[in-house]
């Protein structure tokens, strides 16, 4: 309790405490209890004001000068409604975007992981060159485990779409084969049932909502059995309601779905250890990443030991922590926003500070009459900036609540690979640094004209009309913002542009391919079809049954694979040069059904069998270089003879250009997954009857991953996406706030000069003269902003190159229509206000002032 | 306000409240009530003041410290607040009762010869 607080507890008591005693007193005295009272309370006066003016002792009078110029503040506010409501909306959208942003920023990186000891779990990664990620051995993983002793606890986990089937049907559920004690580094405790330990095998145990979804939160599923992938697994156990797969998914791209469930698997089975996955582990404490990471090597410098005559195995080993492998990827895009906002907020409060600068010239008066009659400069500069802060946060409220709305959108919009972006929300950290940038925008815009006026000297602000002097120091300093506002928007815009040009690029599609027709899916059989004639069979009854689906053009099935090593194509300098191969093995309809294009030679057909391919261009320049490849021989990576050539065709990812890719005929693979491939008129309308023909087979293998060519390669851009429509997003504001700042300063101007304009017209300038003289003003400021800001775009955009597609970082053509469009608004933006300086009468205009 | 004879009434000032509260308070702690009791009888009810201006008073000596409130029990078994002189007090109202005397004396000084020829 404060002192004040303490002192004035009880005061109310204290005086009724009084009052009966002088009451008593006189009753002793001989008077009436009525008398007695009314007596005392003449004696003691009045109550109401006695407290009052007690209070009033303890009052800070700071505080009484503050809540004086917050009213005053919010009366200034109120008179001039346009002006307040144009400054709340710029300053709403610039803190509210900020405030999204790091809402963003907040709950991706900034927040623990939902797992104990976060700061302990890391990544042990072993970096892939084919996948291009991060894959572990499970068979090194469990040589890891076994061995290492900086660990309380190492677990594998890879994703796979599961079938699990029970009484009531088959569906597919989004899950993870765990190994090693996944459950330890998780801190995860049942929330019904068990967890598996880790020495258990095809057992399951699933998240709170796939319970409640699949099996109705029925407590008798706990224990059960089901079938999953043909397999018999028990259901151990359901997580509680909160607990969350937040390990890294390298998957969410293909699979947005979250994991649902997680299935024991049998780390002694040789094939399962020949598999690949992700580990994790929880170091013991003080343990350290070098110490853990020197003692993974040896052990697997143990484990692969090297052989006589091979080259020594490549160690790719790396551990982080595990909060920054999960937003390894989010964080540069993070920062590149953070400071695209902060540029925003710079910029309105720039336009902010420019419009107070204007109005600051006109209360110049108001100032200066203030501070004649006694009003400290210090108290005066102090109500500028209490006004300033005033619409600093009411335009931070204003943009809380925006700010609520662009999360929602960001969360909807967001790629998946932003890990826990859908977590973001505006919690107190949040709230503190939307408070704190709103104070800070508010006290930068508020002293530039607290500055301005801080120079008025009384004498000149009194006499009538002279606003000369502070308005021309005003608008010197105005138009070097508003320049430094074109600069901004140009580095915005060109950085926009780029990702546009990227963007276009990526979508740029050859005639024909009309990836809208094609409808994806995948199918894994179960263990009924473990022997290679049994899937041989499913195939092509799936095959015969598709073509027979009314509205199906052609179907076909693919699987593709990867190859890394030393092929020797002809083409090679040297016989021991490594090439990473993209591999696709597809039966005839296929090609069709996807639309690849042939250049050269024939198609595979249903009698290849082996031993003949198809190169896309790339594959056929790198293998064979200006030979004609068709009829020559490659070791792909078995020997084979390329009977065809097709047109490179980006099928899969957008993004980048078509890798070299082998097409090899299907028949005779042993594969229990593959892909399916139908072209149609309309691939919703085929798809319940593909389910009947697929149900018609084997009810147990349901289609996972449906969807059409045409949004999976969407999918692969979704990053992009994103980034350009937040870069867009904060280009569009900074060209608006930009235009607005470059029409405020020049009306301004106009308005200041007025006088000096009707001198000129009186003298004999015409209105061409009058309209060029501030054209001329405006587009000095915007042309030596768009110079900046294009050399500024130049140095910057460089570090976008990695973002781009088919654009070069310093593309003139973007540079020149970015600064051609800022150039012709700019121009248009002082247009009107040259109209109005035109129309300027000079007898009006020499009387007014 | 009093209806009490206005010519028997001195009207008292700010500081010399504050003087006559610590005066008052010299012996030990007293509840607002017997403090303003001790005043109206110390000054034989010359100095009459309206006993709620006491309030205000009493708040800005605490405030400077001069004073202190504490909860306590009345004689009737009541919660009450009870204000006692504070060390600083103390020495305040040393140094204030000198001025005062001082200032007495001064005007005392002045006045007796005009008394005199008047009588």
């Amino acid at each position: 309790m404060t002192r004040r607080r303490r002192a004035l507890d009880g005061l109310e008591e204290d005086i009724r405490e009084h009052l009966e005693r002088e009451t008593r007193d006189n009753i002793e005295r001989g008077m009436s209890p009525a008398d007695a009272r009314a007596a005392a309370l003449r004696k003691f006066g009045n109550v109401a004001l006695v407290e009052e003016e007690t209070r009033a002792v303890w009052r800070r009078p700071w505080l009484d000068q503050l809540l004086q110029d917050l009213r005053f503040a919010f009366r200034v506010l109120r008179r001039d409604p346009a002006f307040t409501a144009v400054a709340i909306l710029t300053l709403a959208v610039g803190i509210g975007l900020n405030t999204a942003v790091f809402s963003v920023v907040n709950s991706v990186l900034l927040r623990p992981l939902n797992y104990p000891h976060p700061e302990r779990l890391v990544w042990l990664g072993d970096y892939d060159t084919f996948v291009h990620r991060d894959m572990v051995m499970l068979s090194d993983f469990a040589g890891w485990r076994a061995h290492a002793r900086s660990y309380n606890a190492m677990a594998s986990f890879s994703y796979r779409q599961i079938a699990v089937a029970n009484s009531r049907g088959a569906f597919p559920v989004g899950a993870v084969l765990v190994g090693g004690d996944f459950w330890a580094v998780t801190g995860a405790h049942p929330g019904l049932g068990r967890l598996f330990g880790p020495n258990e095998t095809n057992t399951l145990v699933l998240s709170w909502d796939l319970f409640q979804r699949q099996f109705g939160a029925d407590p008798r599923a706990i224990g059960s059995a089901v079938t999953v992938d043909g397999r018999a697994a028990t259901i151990a156990g359901v997580l509680p309601k909160g607990f969350r797969f937040q390990f890294p998914r390298w998957w969410t791209a293909q699979h947005p779905e979250p994991v649902e469930a997680y299935l024991a698997i049998d780390q002694s089975d040789p094939k399962i250890r020949g598999r690949g996955g992700q580990a994790v582990a929880s170091l013991k404490p003080g343990a350290t990443i070098p110490q853990a990471l020197a003692e993974l090597n040896s052990i697997q410098r143990h484990l692969h030991p090297p052989r006589p005559g091979q080259p020594a195995p490549q160690n790719r080993l790396h551990i982080d922590a595990l909060l920054d492998q999960l937003t390894g990827s989010a964080h540069r895009a993070l920062a590149v926003l953070l400071a695209a906002g902060a540029l925003l907020l710079l910029m309105a409060s720039v336009n902010i500070a420019s419009l107070l600068l204007a109005r600051a010239s006109a209360r110049r008066r108001e100032l200066a009459i203030r501070l004649a009659v006694g009003a400290g400069r210090l108290r005066a500069l102090r109500q500028l900036l209490v006004e300033s802060l005033a619409l600093a946060l009411l335009g931070g409220a204003a943009g809380l609540l925006l700010a609520r709305w662009a999360i929602a959108l960001l969360v909807r919009l967001g790629p998946q690979s932003i890990p826990r972006l859908d977590e973001a929300s505006i919690d107190i950290r949040v709230l503190v640094f939307t408070v704190c940038i709103s104070v800070a925008a508010g006290i930068l815009f508020g002293v530039t004209p607290g500055l301005a006026l801080w120079r008025v000297e009384l004498h000149d602000a009194l006499k009538e009309g002279a606003r000369s002097s502070g308005g021309v120091f005003g608008l010197r300093i105005r138009r070097v913002l508003v320049g430094a506002e074109m600069a901004l928007a140009v580095v915005l815009m060109t950085g926009a542009g780029l990702l546009f040009a990227s963007f276009l690029r990526m979508n740029a599609r050859p005639a024909g391919f009309a990836p809208e027709r094609v409808l994806l899916l995948k199918i894994r059989l179960a263990g009924t079809q473990s022997n290679p004639a049994a899937q041989q069979g499913y195939r092509n009854e799936l095959l015969r049954r598709l073509g027979s689906v009314p509205g199906v053009e052609s179907a076909g099935i693919s699987t593709q694979f990867g190859f890394s090593g030393a092929p020797a194509f002809p083409n090679d300098p040297s016989p021991t040069q490594t090439h990473v191969l993209h591999l696709n093995a597809a039966s005839p309809g296929y090609f069709r059904a996807i639309g690849m294009q042939l250049r050269e030679g024939r198609w595979l057909s249903d009698a290849d069998q082996g031993g003949v391919v198809m190169l896309n261009e790339s594959m056929a320049r790198e293998a064979f270089g200006a030979v004609d490849p068709i009829g020559r021989s490659l070791s792909a990576p078995q020997p084979a003879v390329v009977v065809g050539v097709l047109a490179d065709l980006r099928y899969s990812h957008l993004d980048a250009d078509a890798p070299p890719e082998v097409f090899l005929p299907f028949p005779n693979r042993m594969t229990l997954g593959f892909d399916v491939a139908i072209r149609a008129a309309s691939p919703p309308g085929v798809m319940p009857a593909i389910r009947r023909e697929m149900a018609a087979i084997d009810p147990t293998v349901p289609a996972y991953d449906v969807k059409t060519l045409d949004r999976a390669l969407a999918d692969s851009i979704a990053p992009q996406r994103f980034n350009l429509f937040l870069l867009g997003t904060f280009a569009a504001s900074a060209f608006v706030l930009a235009l607005v700042g470059i029409y405020g300063v020049i009306a301004y101007s106009v308005a200041a000069r007025t006088r000096e304009i009707g001198v000129r017209v009186a003298l004999g300038a015409g209105r061409g003269d009058v309209v060029g003289l501030v054209l001329r003003e405006g587009m000095a400021v915007a042309l030596a902003g768009i110079a900046a800001g294009l050399a500024a775009a130049l140095a910057l955009t460089r570090l976008m190159a990695s973002l781009l597609y088919g654009v070069q970082a310093t593309d003139p053509r973007i540079f020149a229509a970015t600064a051609s469009t800022l150039a012709i608004t700019a121009s248009l933006a002082s247009w009107r206000p040259a109209r109005k300086a035109a129309a300027i009468h000079p007898i009006v205009a020499l009387r007014d002032e | 306000m009093s209806t009490k004879d206005e010519s028997a009434r001195v009207e008292l000032l700010q500081g010399t409240l504050d003087l006559l509260i610590l005066r008052t308070l010299a012996p030990g702690p007293a509840h607002g009530h017997a403090i303003a009791k001790a005043i109206e009888r110390q000054s034989e009810d010359v100095l009459q003041v309206e006993q709620g201006s006491l309030y205000p008073a009493l708040h800005r000596l605490i405030k400077r410290g001069w004073i202190a409130a504490e909860e306590g029990v009345s004689e009737n078994n009541r919660r009450a607040k009870f204000y006692r002189l504070t060390a600083k007090g103390r020495k305040q109202l040393h140094l204030e009762t000198t001025r005062w005397e001082k200032l007495a004396r001064a005007i005392a000084r002045i006045l007796k010869p005009a008394e005199e020829s008047s009588s």
